[in-house]
């Protein structure tokens, strides 16, 4: 429907400038010729320029100004497409997105089958989950434009966000049957085929996904996918010989990958203890330098078979020096009787290698000698494993003998302050960690732990101080931190503050924790189309599914119950004297908010 | 120890453990387009809990000029889970995933003149070689070396097994 104003020849190519202005970001020459077209008497309450004028300001970033014009705008064109097209537009850039979907209805009502209405329309619905509104958007956008890939593959996947998979699954056959055949496959359609696979997997076609992924595996590029669901797939239906035999080959792909091994084992339907432990001491032998084949057996061995696996598992990583071999073997501590034969090891380990060098007192005429840092590592495995059982002073005891060993190993003061803060003196921790954190200038890692455990004693200041040695240069280190969404930090910072009683502040930080949240709700905006473009349509559905379960991310959880506590303490015990109050304005402000 | 490859769900948790581990940060966003846009080419380590201990987060160069060729974005491991040879397993899957979907020749990063462990572990156990320096690369003025290992052998090995494969 054109506007019920047009302009003349003379200002409709003004006005076109004006367009052109706006997509190519010259926002400064779009009022120029805005200004033109106004200044002329007979159009100065033109509501299209008006509008555009608007939309215009706001990308300068004069908000007020940019609404005021576009709603005057609108009010003089009430049935102009390019009105309440332009009002939406404004409305999406603040967020409103509800409102925004309405003017774009609007602009439609005046003008249904305006294509970049209808994507702008289809964008907001997926990003507000309108996925009823969406397909049909979707639907207009293929019968306007059904030669584009995207106009197929939107529609096909707005069913499939229905979970109505048989018009999902038609829609992609249809559109791939139009596809020519023949020509070299590339990565795109091997993306597109996998995403077709994975719908039919969902529609619970088990039988009929194998038979396509079979059939199409040629064209497919991305051969871990396809492996990984081939193995799936088999082993879903019961076809244990294939199934293993996938497995087989992703194990030899990539033989870190602890899932792969259990996978395989189901395959080989091997479900007794000693039929277990056997599989994991050939697949030793066939991968030397993998860790599941050696690591995974202590999970499932018992008594005195555990007892012999993890004696060469932990003499192994003694020897060779391996500081993570506790928190290797951590998962293992809800069993007593593990814990006990770790321990026992231990010890005896700590007494052979102090007297003779070596692990065990009786291998006295066996072998060299074990290197000096064994007793280094045994120490050191003990404090933790001491720490973990909350058995503190036997914990120091291992710690100091350990710093007196090899005082300038940085593991052990970061050990010897995690014991103070599990023992629950914050303070101490900290002292500790700075300790370590001097060793070191160069380590952000350690930086950060150090950072933490001077929030968890309260020293906000000295914590962003210390922080500011990784930060960019010549901004704050909290902005920075702020800028790059290190919620780690602001949580622990929001929570050293309740501990202080600065609620206001606590507030401002769970605040700004919840801010990155929805600026990563927002970041979905561009792959809507983006994705399309790329094919990379499984993992755009991966982030879909991602952001509308975002705010369970633990880091919100953290902050969410820290603002709550904050509210409803301010709630129970409102501040009184003037300090205080000052104090509270911050959280005041926020609670409007 | 698990290794595997990242999922849409793993980003934010690279996106921290970066933030524990380097000084170079980078938004959410940024996360995302490597994920959305190459999700073959990036790893994580985890742990049994599936606490992420390090990460490999890696794109594709695509600007025609050069041969093709991948790009490492960022790579970390929790120093509380070094010497257990993570760093490298990452690089290796994250580089034959290049090969295989995207037909790479080589793969480059960027890594700080004073990061004598990184280097060492690119130069020796990796087999990346030093292309140039360039000169304040790093925010704080800290020069790089820029870097690429040669992929051919990945393409070669790759070979052999799919061959195996379809005479089965």
């Amino acid at each position: 429907m054109p506007s019920s104003n047009p302009l003349p020849p003379k200002e409709n190519a003004l006005f076109k400038r004006i367009l052109r202005c706006y997509e190519q970001k010259q926002y400064k020459n779009g009022l120029k010729f805005a200004k033109q077209i106004l200044s002329n008497p007979k159009f100065t309450e033109h509501g299209e320029t008006l509008a555009m004028k608007g939309l215009t300001l706001n990308c300068l970033g004069r908000k007020e100004e940019a609404y005021e014009h576009v709603r005057k705008g609108l009010r003089n064109d009430l049935r102009s497409h390019v009105c309440w097209h332009v009002y939406g537009l404004l409305q999406r850039s603040d967020k409103k997105y509800d409102e925004a979907i309405k003017c774009y209805r609007n602009a439609l009502k005046w003008e249904k089958d305006n294509i970049q209405i209808l994507r702008d329309l289809s964008l907001l619905q997926i990003q507000m989950r309108d996925l009823e509104g969406y397909r049909d958007t979707r639907y207009q956008l293929l019968m306007l434009r059904p030669t584009q890939r995207a106009s197929w593959i939107g529609y096909a996947m707005s069913f499939h966000l229905l979970e109505d998979y048989k018009n999902a699954l038609n829609i992609l056959e249809t559109f791939l049957d139009q596809q020519q055949k023949g020509n070299n496959y590339d990565y795109e359609h091997s993306e597109l085929l996998l995403y077709q696979n994975l719908v039919i997997q969902e529609s619970g076609e088990l039988q009929q996904a194998l038979m396509h992924l079979e059939n199409s595996q040629d064209q497919i590029v991305d051969k871990l996918t396809l492996k990984e669901n081939l193995g799936d797939l088999n082993l879903r239906l019961q076809r244990y010989e294939k199934a293993a035999r996938y497995y087989e080959e992703l194990i030899r792909r990539n033989p870190e990958n602890t899932f792969y091994y259990k996978k395989l084992i189901e395959a080989r339907q091997l479900t007794d203890t000693y039929d277990i432990l056997n599989f994991y001491t050939e697949y030793a032998e066939l991968y030397p330098r993998a860790m599941p084949p050696q690591r995974l057996p202590l999970n499932i061995a018992t008594d005195d078979q555990f007892v012999k696996l993890v004696d060469k598992y932990l003499r192994k990583g003694l020897r060779k020096g391996v500081p993570p071999l506790f928190v290797d073997l951590r998962s293992l501590y809800s069993d007593k009787g593990k814990v006990e034969a770790i321990e026992d090891l231990m010890m005896q380990y700590a007494d052979a290698l102090k007297q003779i060098g070596k692990f065990n007192a009786s291998e006295v005429n066996n072998g060299p000698k074990e290197p000096a840092s064994a007793l280094l590592w045994v120490y050191y495995y003990l404090a933790q494993h001491f720490d973990y059982l909350e058995q503190t002073n036997r914990a120091l005891i291992y710690i100091d003998a350990a710093i007196e060993h090899t005082p300038t190993l940085i593991e052990l003061y970061v050990t010897k302050g995690r014991i103070y803060k599990h023992a629950g003196d914050p303070q101490e921790a900290f002292k500790w960690l700075d300790e370590a954190q001097g060793l070191d200038t160069a380590d952000r890692y350690i930086n950060s732990k150090c950072a933490k455990y001077m929030l968890r004693a309260n020293n906000v200041r000295e914590a962003e101080e210390t922080c500011a040695k990784f930060t960019r240069e010549g901004v704050s280190a909290m902005e920075n931190l702020n800028e790059m969404q290190c919620m780690w930090f602001q949580t622990e910072c929001a929570l050293a503050y309740q501990r202080l009683g600065k609620y206001g502040e606590a507030l401002k930080k769970c605040h700004e924790i919840d801010r990155h949240f929805s600026e990563i709700i927002e970041d979905q905006f561009d792959f809507h189309t983006y994705c399309m473009r790329k094919m990379t349509l499984r993992s755009y559905v991966g982030l879909l599914r991602l952001e509308d379960v975002l705010r369970g991310h633990p880091f919100y959880f953290k902050a969410a119950r820290c603002a709550i506590e904050v509210y409803l303490h301010l709630f129970d015990e409102p501040l009184k004297d003037e300090n205080a109050e000052q104090e509270l304005s911050t959280g005041r402000t926020l609670l409007l908010f | 120890m698990n290794i595997r490859c990242a999922k849409p769900e793993d980003l934010m948790n690279m996106q921290h453990c970066n933030l524990l581990c380097l000084p170079e940060n980078y938004q959410m966003k940024y996360y995302f387009y490597h994920g959305l846009s190459w999700p073959q080419l990036s790893y994580v380590a985890e742990d049994e809990k599936g606490n992420i201990v390090g990460y490999v987060l890696a794109k594709m160069e695509e600007d025609g000029e050069d041969l093709k060729h991948g790009h490492i974005t960022s790579l970390a491991v929790k120093r509380s889970h070094r010497r257990l040879g993570l760093a490298q397993k990452l690089m290796d899957q994250a580089s034959e995933a290049m090969v295989e979907c995207f037909d790479a020749k080589y793969v480059s990063l960027h890594v700080r003149k004073s990061n004598r462990a990184a280097l060492n572990l690119y130069k020796n156990s990796l087999k990346f070689e030093t292309v140039e320096i360039e000169p304040k690369y790093y925010a704080d003025g800290e020069d790089a070396y820029s870097m690429k290992r040669d992929l051919s052998e990945f393409s070669r090995r790759m070979k052999v097994p799919s061959k195996e494969q379809t005479e089965e």
